[in-house]
């Protein structure tokens, strides 16, 4: 499968929302934890081997599911495959409450939902449509019934 | 660079809305020739394969810091009805495309435009914004109307009075809205995302009303924030000079830092606001039992379509 691998390497250089070292293990038996460098880029994880240029991989921050495994470990799985998870070791309990925050709050699902809410509501409140003014009321993405669901059956991301 | 396929795959193949899909002709870089691929834009990643039901997938381009570009602005080269996206780090490819027709080609384009994490991350801040404007002004309208019924009965002298100071003040208390508002050309671009700062005057017109509530009565049943004072540091006399608004990025600051900071300052907002319409949501699904829920919400949202 082909991809723009260079303008992903250059997103991941840009400033992110997150960054720190952190113990991450793989979901795969057998994976140990190894100390990356973890950066939240848009809804991309990149992680690092510390002080190289180029990250070892990134994954897509949609349709996955993030929990607190303990007070410093949360772990993110994907493909509805609760079983297996990556694992992220956070130096304190805070932090790693901030990481689980950021990454819920970093997909574009997350962030389309709560657009097409702030925009029923102010059409609700104003009688006006909040998007007519940028001309892009008609784009399907921002469609309420894009966003169906309102009330998330798929709680994947939360 | 390792990128997880499955991951995209998954993303692909679920329930998430696809906001544009259909075929297109991609150019082969080192042949210089096109084929034709089927598309799915989903979020700010492009998916490509060759037939819509195809297991196999091509490729992705993931769509940030990129631009759109028709290729008129080429001289004409290429193919007719052909755009492509241009990294906006120098040196790195383009991706050409031709459609069948111009209509193809403009829908793809404008949908191109506004894929991208960033562009939905202003837009959401700001709208996050207006919304908490909105509650506000409602507020205030309600607080207004229910302050002028409460002296109807000329019962107590000294309340009576008060009233109109009341008003009087309320028209004096114009909220700084700064509105981010792309300049007109940004929008054309994807990699756009310096937003003019302007400021402007909430609902001016409309809410010199004398207290008459100007929103449904639904709405009525919606208590004032508890944190909302009607002094407070966002107020500005009426004629005075707009003051920097604090909280927003200001013009000329990278853009990237400013959507940095945009997106941590609303998703807290984001979050809090949400668990509350959810609870809401919840409430109201309750007492309307035989509705369906999204039937209810289409009848509101008539306007849109």
């Amino acid at each position: 499968m082909r991809f723009n691998e260079k303008e992903l390497v250059s997103l991941s250089r840009q400033p992110s929302e997150r960054a720190a070292e952190m113990g991450m293990k793989g979901p795969k038996k057998g994976d140990v934890v190894k100390k990356r460098l973890v950066k939240l880029v848009v809804n991309f994880l990149f992680y690092f081997r510390t002080d190289e240029e180029e990250p070892i991989g990134a994954l897509l921050l949609e349709q996955c599911r993030v929990e607190r495994e303990s007070s410093h470990v949360f772990s993110i799985a994907f493909l509805d495959e609760a079983e297996k998870r990556y694992i992220f070791e956070c130096d304190t309990e805070d932090q790693c409450g901030q990481w689980i925050d950021s990454i819920i709050k970093a997909s574009y699902e997350f962030m389309r939902k709560n657009l097409i809410f702030y925009r029923t509501e102010i059409h609700r409140l104003t009688g006006k449509d909040p998007l007519e003014q940028y001309g892009i009321s008609d784009e399907t993405r921002f469609q309420v019934s894009s966003g169906l669901q309102l009330m998330p059956k798929d709680t994947s991301s939360m | 660079m390792k990128i997880h396929k499955k991951i995209l795959t998954h993303y692909l193949s679920c329930t998430s809305p696809v906001d544009k899909e259909g075929y297109l002709y991609k150019m082969k870089e080192r042949t210089a020739t096109y084929h034709r691929r089927w598309f799915v834009l989903k979020g700010n990643v492009l998916f490509y394969q060759e037939r819509p039901a195809d297991r196999h997938l091509l490729g992705v381009v993931v769509l940030e810091g990129c631009a759109v570009r028709r290729c008129e602005a080429d001289g004409g080269a290429g193919p007719p009805c052909c755009f492509s996206l241009v990294s906006r780090a120098p040196g790195l490819r383009a991706y050409r495309f031709a459609a069948e027709d111009r209509l193809t080609q403009e829908g793809w384009v404008r949908a191109l435009l506004s894929a991208s994490h960033r562009y939905l991350a202003l837009l959401v801040g700001d709208l996050g914004r207006q919304y908490e404007e909105a509650k506000r002004e409602q507020a205030r309208v309600e607080d207004g109307s229910s302050a002028a019924s409460g002296s109807a009965d000329g019962g107590n002298q000294h309340q009576y009075h008060q009233n109109p100071h009341q008003h009087q003040h309320q028209h004096h208390q114009y909220q700084q809205q700064s509105v981010v508002r792309p300049r007109p050309g940004s929008l054309l671009t994807v990699e756009a995302a310096k937003p003019d700062v302007r400021e402007e005057r909430s609902f001016s017109a409309g809410h010199e009303a004398q207290g008459t509530p100007t929103f449904p009565a639904r709405a009525a049943h919606k208590k004032p924030p508890k944190h909302w004072a009607r002094r407070n540091a966002h107020v500005t006399p009426l004629n005075g000079p707009a003051p920097p608004y604090g909280e927003w990025p200001s013009v000329g600051l990278d853009p990237l830092e400013s959507f940095a900071k945009v997106h941590e300052h609303y998703g807290e907002e984001v979050l809090r606001v949400r668990e509350a319409w959810l609870r809401r949501r919840k409430k109201q699904q309750e007492e309307e039992e035989e509705e369906e829920v999204e039937e209810h919400g289409d009848k509101d949202l008539m306007d849109f379509m």
